[in-house]
Formats: structure tokens, sequence, C-alpha cells
């Protein structure tokens, strides 16, 4: 097999013609195949990714394993219809049956619409990028030579604290080979890698039982398993457990929301970044999808979806249609600017593709999906926007967001925070909610603090399909949300 | 596109080249299924996808060691390779006195055939493209949509027809052979409406069937629409402690966390706020769960975990009281208890004074808050804590006065259960959960 490296671990066309046993005759049959009833456009998806895991539990790295999955997916869109078809074979005759099963969408000719060409909309991308280089790839060591960081993590996190009564630690890792080709005749490769370790201990104080969580993922090599990773996620998992087994459940009602930076920018994929995903707006089911150009929130807001920052978890080299990954404005200075586009809606609203087009694996046409969404910093300190509360609440850690695209409405559970009496944080709060409106709770921002961090956690978006995203945000206040409560 | 004899002797092949090569005991398990979807989109077909998967797991236990493995790549020779980097990296890990397969008495022996809780529909291989492409169409109420809008416009209408077939099978080094075969027939709609103001609201509905003959999907696009358009003109309510009545389509929200408590991993783990339940009365009298996991043709039913080990009926929550923890033979084993089940299989709770379904229960509870769908919100397996975003109705003399927005329903699960009052009679069969419309009182919301 002919394994030429370049740019850290994107290897030679002839690599991936190789594992996956095509040529790209046979690739131009494929899509001959694919839109000989008419289809406007056919492209297809080769996917090789190899999984490893590890978990330790009860002192002992007792379970592990490995997992292969292999496939191809074949797309046939006749306007703005998908036919999809896919094979864990890649023998001519499986990918033929594929070619022809997804071509069936296309019942007569249809115009033939350009579905965008790779170009980018905005921003810098590079298509030569190599944003997730490996030192050292997961596949080049041994399984046993991990197991002294798993160990070494569960020790450093036992000695801080004398609550702990259970602690398991896992490490997860996978690479991604794919190679992508169009009717276009664009033919695009790329290796993904992707690295991640979590922690999760149970605590008990005086009868009562905690438990905390946190993780680290990042599209690297084994060389992310480093000393400073574990005393980064060992003293991450113990921050705060004091304020856990003090924390109240609030008086509910409305009131001015602080959320802290980095982790809360789950709160801005979910409750805006999906409203922002033109599939929606195409179909005419996100609140968004007559707002472009107009103002949604106040000026000098900057909200962007990035491929583009390197080893980050939502970064891309190319997105899983073949267009380069970039950096997406969806709002300037408080305007909607752009939605997250794939080929299809790109072609619909006569723009090109944001390069937003992503699938979970071979088994899915790809859809609009976000990469590391977050807000650009603004010029406030974040205790500044504290003091000016009254009474209200203080977040640092959401979890589990949901949103209805249609109506805009969203909900969070709160896993930690404060109450905020005059301007101060006082008494710890948790396991309560927060709803409101996207649309109203942009316009309702009052101050954007200059402290942006993006979160390194294991973030996974489950629209229709798991992929893997990165968020963040800096310190924001939100005029008025409605907080869950005990009464 | 059944598992053929071929596949099979694939998978009897890797149990005994994995026992040949250094493994002491082991369980595989190869799995095959093909699906179907037609997609619709404003009464158009949209998208339409055929799904084929195989895969093979591999269980391997050598020198007291044990690791899960899995691939795609079904050929004789990668599959050798595949083995034998699985048993080197087995061997890698550290030794695990608790590890090993099931007793052989508590294996499964009657599913053979894979059908013999019929649940393969006879007539799957009879479906052609063309049929699906016409009833996928058929469902769809766009071009009649006028005849529904009433104070509102349809704006969008997604949909979407899937069968499926799913058939596998596990064997082990100490001779089990449990199959499983099943068909799976699904529809769902969701459905965007607009009223006079230009408010957008949305909804769906869905319904799923082994057999096609059951498959309840023409109604289902319109029921979708007139649960979005029953959303209009949404007010809301005072916090304060309410009755709430929770609709059969959402009531596992609040029931799956009391059974994932009662799981293995989160018992062993002393995360889970169930720990020391066992034998002891925590829930209300009237309160009995069950797990029936052997109805005929019934969704969710099956003959074996996923160990091989045999499934039976068997009280969960009896007359309040804990009778089940789900416990596979590694967690028990651990936790020096006798296994039962990995997971509770198809859940059923039995119905509370004699309420015939949701609108006759509302009647009953007289003042409450109908809740119809859950948003977001999540629960601490630790405590039982829950907060839950809610939508649905507010309810007044029995009848529904006006739509609620932005509700959330803060708690936790034993306290709550313990305030069951009654509950109707209308578990859906399409899902492997059989739970009934809930009303509980004295719940705290917020607005």
């Amino acid at each position: 097999m002919t394994e030429f490296r370049f740019q850290g671990m994107i290897y030679s066309k002839q690599y991936y013609l190789d594992v996956f046993k095509v040529d790209t005759a046979t690739l131009d049959r494929l899509v001959q195949e694919g839109i000989s009833s008419g289809g406007s456009y056919c492209d297809i998806f080769f996917e090789n990714t190899s999984y490893g895991s590890l978990l330790l539990r009860d002192g002992a790295v007792t379970s592990g394993g490995n997992h292969i999955d292999y496939g191809v997916g074949i797309r046939v869109l006749s306007g703005e219809k998908t036919g999809y078809a896919y094979s864990e074979s890649t023998s001519y005759a499986d990918m033929l049956a594929c070619a022809k099963a997804a071509a069936r969408i296309a019942d007569s000719p249809s115009d033939v619409s350009p579905y965008g060409t790779g170009s980018p909309s905005r921003g810098e991308p590079n298509p030569d990028a190599d944003r997730y280089p490996m030192r050292t790839p997961w596949g080049d060591l041994r399984m046993d030579s991990y197991l002294p960081f798993l160990r070494s993590l569960e020790a450093k996190i036992r000695e801080k604290d004398s609550r702990i009564i259970k602690i398991t630690v896992s490490l997860a890792f996978q690479v991604s080979d794919i190679l992508m080709y169009n009717s276009s005749r664009e033919l695009k490769w790329d290796t993904r890698p992707m690295g991640s370790v979590s922690a999760t201990v149970v605590f008990s104080q005086n009868g009562k039982v905690e438990n905390k969580s946190t993780s680290r993922s990042f599209r690297t090599g084994a060389e992310m398993l480093s000393d400073s990773l574990a005393d980064e996620i060992a003293a991450e998992v113990v921050k705060g457990i004091d304020s856990r087994f003090e924390a109240i459940r609030p008086n509910g009602g409305r009131m001015p929301v602080v959320m802290g930076a980095g982790a809360s920018g789950i709160l801005l994929h979910e409750a805006m970044g999906h409203a922002f995903e033109a599939d929606f707006n195409r179909k005419g089911t996100s609140i968004f999808s007559d707002k472009m150009g107009q103002r949604v929130c106040p000026s000098g807001i900057n909200i962007i979806d990035d491929a583009t920052i390197p080893g980050a978890r939502g970064s891309l080299n190319y997105d899983d249609e073949g267009i380069p990954g970039q950096k997406t404005y969806m709002v300037e200075d408080g305007i909607l600017t752009s939605y997250l586009h794939d080929r299809i809606s790109a072609a619909h609203y006569g723009v090109k593709s944001t390069g937003n087009g992503r699938r979970e694996s071979f088994r899915y046409a790809p859809l609009p999906r976000m990469r590391t969404t977050y807000m650009e910093s603004g010029t406030a300190r974040a205790e500044d926007l504290i003091s000016s509360v009254k009474k209200g609440i203080y977040v640092d850690e959401f979890s589990n967001g949901q949103v209805k695209i249609g109506e805009g409405d969203f909900t969070f559970f709160v896993k930690s925070g404060f109450l905020i009496e005059n301007g101060r944080l006082t008494s710890p709060v948790k396991d309560i909610n927060i709803i409101g409106n996207g649309p109203r709770a942009l316009a309702d921002i009052e101050g954007v603090a200059d402290d942006l961090a993006i979160d390194p956690g294991a973030w996974t978006c489950g629209k229709e399909q798991s992929v893997p995203v990165s968020c963040g945000i800096p310190t924001v206040l939100v005029r008025e949300l409605t907080v869950g409560g005990v009464k | 596109m059944r598992l053929t004899d071929n596949e099979i002797a694939i998978a009897e092949f890797c149990r005994d080249y994995a026992l040949q090569n250094g493994a002491d005991k082991v369980r595989i398990t190869l799995s095959k299924s093909l699906m179907d979807l037609t997609g619709i989109l404003n009464g158009e077909i949209d998208k339409t996808a055929r799904a084929l998967d195989r895969s093979i797991q591999i269980a391997l236990f050598a020198d007291g060691r044990f690791g899960t493995f899995s691939s795609n790549r079904l050929d004789e020779d990668g599959l050798k390779d595949f083995i034998l980097k699985a048993i080197s990296t087995v061997k890698m890990l550290e030794a695990d006195p608790f590890r090993t397969l099931p007793s052989p008495e508590r294996l499964a022996k009657d599913a053979v055939t894979g059908n013999e809780l019929e649940l393969f529909d006879p007539h799957y291989d009879e479906i052609e493209s063309s049929w699906r492409r016409d009833f996928s169409l058929g469902t769809s109420i766009w071009n009649r949509k006028e005849s529904i809008e009433n104070g509102f416009t349809v704006i969008a209408e997604e949909g979407e027809y899937s069968d499926s077939v799913f058939d596998s099978l596990t064997i082990d080094s100490q001779g089990l052979y449990a199959r499983h075969m099943e068909t799976s027939f699904e529809i769902g709609y969701e459905v965007t409406v607009e009223d006079r103001d230009g408010n957008r609201y949305s909804s769906y509905w869905w319904d799923a069937s082994p057999l096609l003959k059951d498959l309840k999907a023409a109604d289902c696009a319109e029921k979708a629409a007139r649960r979005a358009a029953a959303q209009i003109g949404p007010e809301s309510t005072r916090s304060g402690k309410y009755t709430v009545v929770v609709d059969a389509e959402c009531a596992s929200k609040l029931l799956t966390p009391v059974l994932n408590a009662l799981g293995g991993y989160a018992l062993q783990q002393k995360n889970s706020f169930m720990d020391g339940t066992i034998g002891k009365k925590v829930f209300p009298e009237v309160l009995d769960i069950w797990d029936c996991p052997r109805e005929k043709g019934q969704t969710g039913s099956r003959f074996f975990d996923s160990e091989g080990v045999m499934t039976k009926k068997a009280p969960i929550i009896e007359k309040g009281v804990v009778r089940q923890y789900f416990l596979n033979t590694y967690v028990a084993a651990k936790m020096s208890l006798e296994p039962t089940v990995e997971d509770a299989t198809r859940v059923v709770v039995t119905p509370v004074g004699g309420f015939k379904d949701a609108m006759d229960l509302l009647s009953g509870m007289k003042d409450c808050i109908y809740i119809t769908g859950f948003n977001g919100g999540n629960s601490n397996t630790s405590t039982g804590n829950f907060s839950y975003g809610i939508e649905g109705f507010l309810v007044k003399g029995g009848k529904i006065v006006c739509p609620l927005r932005e509700m959330l329903m803060t708690g936790d699960f034993i306290t709550l259960w313990n305030n069951l009052v009654a509950t109707a009679d209308d578990a859906r069969p399409c899902m492997s959960k059989l739970i009934p419309t809930l009303a509980f009182g004295n719940v705290d919301i917020s607005a």
C-alpha cells in the first residue's frame, strides 16, 4: 500500500484510493450511474474509522476494545430532493447497487443546479490546511501504553478530595480516513483524528451523594495525553463540589441571568445556532427564516461558526461535501448576515456553501450542522456584569439544552451556578432549568464581557445524527429569562 | 434480508477462531438490518434512503481479562487479523475476577428461529419501492390542508415513513444460540403552523408497529397539525403547586430515570438515588410496574437480553415495593447479588383509578396543568432531582382553557411518584414502555 504523508497526517490521494479499493475511473462510472435517471448531482463519501476505548473503574483498567466502521454512501440530488444509499462493502457491484438505489429519487430530468463548487463565502479558509495534525498517531501505540495515563489521572483525582467514593475515567479515540468525489469531478480527502478523555466522580458527604463529570476532546493524536491534561481534568472534576453539596433550588420566576464564559456557549448553540441552520430556514420552520439582513441582537455582537480552530473538536479541513472548512459570521454587529449552508441550501438561496454539510458517518446524508459556535468577546468586564444585577442567577454549567426551532423556545438544565444578590454571588444553586425564547434572549443581551472561552469538552450535537462540535461564549448578561424553582 | 447460513457460519467461525487463539470464553453477536426510508416535504417526496447494515460484536474473555470489539468488515481473512489483535489487546488490560459469561441455566433456549415472538411481518418481503412512494404521499395532508386550517395556516409539513427488518444472532462458547428477528414500520410528521399574527408553532405525531397492518398512518400528519395549532395563543400561569396530568405520549420522561436508577452500573457506582431500595416500600401502594418481555406481537418484546439471558415476566415495583434491580452477570458479581437481566425490556404500568383516557382523567382532576410535551431539562442521577421545561394546557373544571408556554416543572422523582393520584388506561402500544397518562398532585411549576 502506498503511503505518502504530508502536512501532519493527511496522506496522498493514492493512500485513500487504496484504502477504499477504488480508482478515479470507477468513481466516474458511479457518479454517472447516479445521475443517469435525471439526477442533477451525485456524490460519494467513503469512510474508514478505527475506534479504541479504555475504561478505568473501581481502580483498574478492566475494560476496553477496538471497533472498525467501513463503508461508502452515495447521494443523488434532484432539485432539492435527496436519494441516498450506502454499503459496508466497496466492491463495485455493491457500490453500483447503491448508485442505482439513490438514483431512483429522480424520476425525470431536472434542472442542473450548481450545488456550490467549494469556494468559500466568507473568512479565510485554506483548502490545504491541516487543522488536526497528529504528532503521535493513535494507531502507532499499543493499547497498554495508554494505561499509565488513566491510572495517573485517577490518582490525581483521588488525592484531591477525601469525599470521593467512586472514580470512572475513560479514554476514547478514533481516526477516520475520508474520501469524497462528486459529479463535478471534485476529489477531496482527509484524515480526522479525535481523542476524548472523561472523568466521572461520585462524592459522599454526611450521607448525601453528588456526582460530577468533566471531559476534554480534541482533534489531535495521542500527544494530548499529557501530565498537564491530567492535572487540568483532575482539578476541574472536583472544582465546585463544596457548592454542589450546599446548593439550593432557588425560588423560580423571571430574572436576569449571567452566563459564565466557556461552557455556557451550549446555550448559544442550541437556542440560536440551530435556528441559523439553513435547512430549517429553507423549509420555513425556523423562527429566523424571514430575518436575513435584520437586526437580531444589539449592535457590537458577532456570532460565529468556525471550522478553522486548530485541534478543536468541531474543526474540519473539509466538510462532508468536500467544501473547505471556514469561519462563518452568522451575526455581524447584531445583524443576521448568513445561515449555515450545505450544498442544497446554498443552491436554494443562491449563495456559496459555508462548509457546514456534515454527517455522522457514511450511513447518513449530510445536513447543515454547526462546527465551533461562539460569540466574540465584547468590551465589558465579567465582574461588572455580575455587579450590575440586583437579583438574578449566575450559571457556570449547563446541560441538556433543547430548542423548538419553529417557536425559538429553549430550555437548559443548570448543573451549577449561584444566586446573584445585590451584585454579589451568594448561595450556590443546582438542578434547575432556565427557559426562554431565542430571538427574545438575543435581543435582551445587555452586556458581553471581554473573556471569550471555547469550552474543550466532548460536546456532541444530536440533530437527527450525532456530530462532534465545540462551543464557547464570553460572560453574557441577559436581561430576563424564566428560572425554574421550588415555588 | 435475514441472516444467511453463510453469515451465521461467519459468527461461528469467529467464536471458534477466538477460542483456538487464546480466548477462554467468547460471545458473538451478529446483526443485520435493512431500512428503507421515504421523506415527505410539503406534499412531495423529499428524500429516499436505503440502509443495509451488518456487524459483528465480539465479547472476549482471556486470562481473566475482558474486552469488547466490533467490525462491519466480515471477510474471513480480515476477521482473523481483527480477532488476533483483539485477543492481544485484551491481554494488555488488567485482570478482573468478576468478568465471566452468564451461567448456562440462565440462558435463553427458546429463541431459535428468531420469530417465536411473531414480530416479523410476513408481508415485508412483498413491499416494493413504488408502494413506499405512494403510501408515503398518501399520508400527507399538504394538498388538503385548507380543510383543517381554522384560524391558522399550515406553513411546513415534514414526514418520514420507514420500514425495516432486523435480524440478530447471539452465540457463545458455552452453547448459547439465541436469535431475534423483527420488522418495524414507522411514520412520523412534524408540522409548523402560523397564526394570524405571524407566530409559529410546531408539533409532531408518530406511530410504529412491528406489523404493517397495525400502523396508524392515516391521521398522523393531521394530528401533528392539530397539536401545533392547539398551542396558538399561549399564556403563562402563576408559579405554584399544581396537580399535573402528563400525557401518555411523554410520560416516559418521568419513569425512565427511575428505571435507570435501578440499573446495575448506577447502583454499583453509588450513583443512584434508588440505591438501597430493593425490597423496600418506596412508592405508594397503588403503584405496580412490571416487566412483560414475552408478549407476542408487541413492540419491545424480547426473549433474551444482550448477554443471551432469558427474560421473564417479573415485577419491578409491586404495591410500591421495589422488587428488581437490573443486574447483568458482571455487576451482580461485583455487588455480591443474584444477577437478573441487563435492563427492563417491556415495561407496563398498571392503570390506577378507572379513568379511560387523558380527557377522562382531566375531567376527574378538574383544575390542573395538562402536560403534552417536555422541552429540555434534566435529572440528577445521584439525588433524583429533576427540572423539565413543559408545554401543555391550563385546565379548569376539567376543560382545557388555554395553552401554556415557558413553564418549568421541578421536583424529585421519589416525591413525585408518591404524589401519584391516578392514571388513565391509554398507554400507546407503539412504545416499549407502556405508560398511561399520569396524574400527580402537589407539583412545583414555575412560570
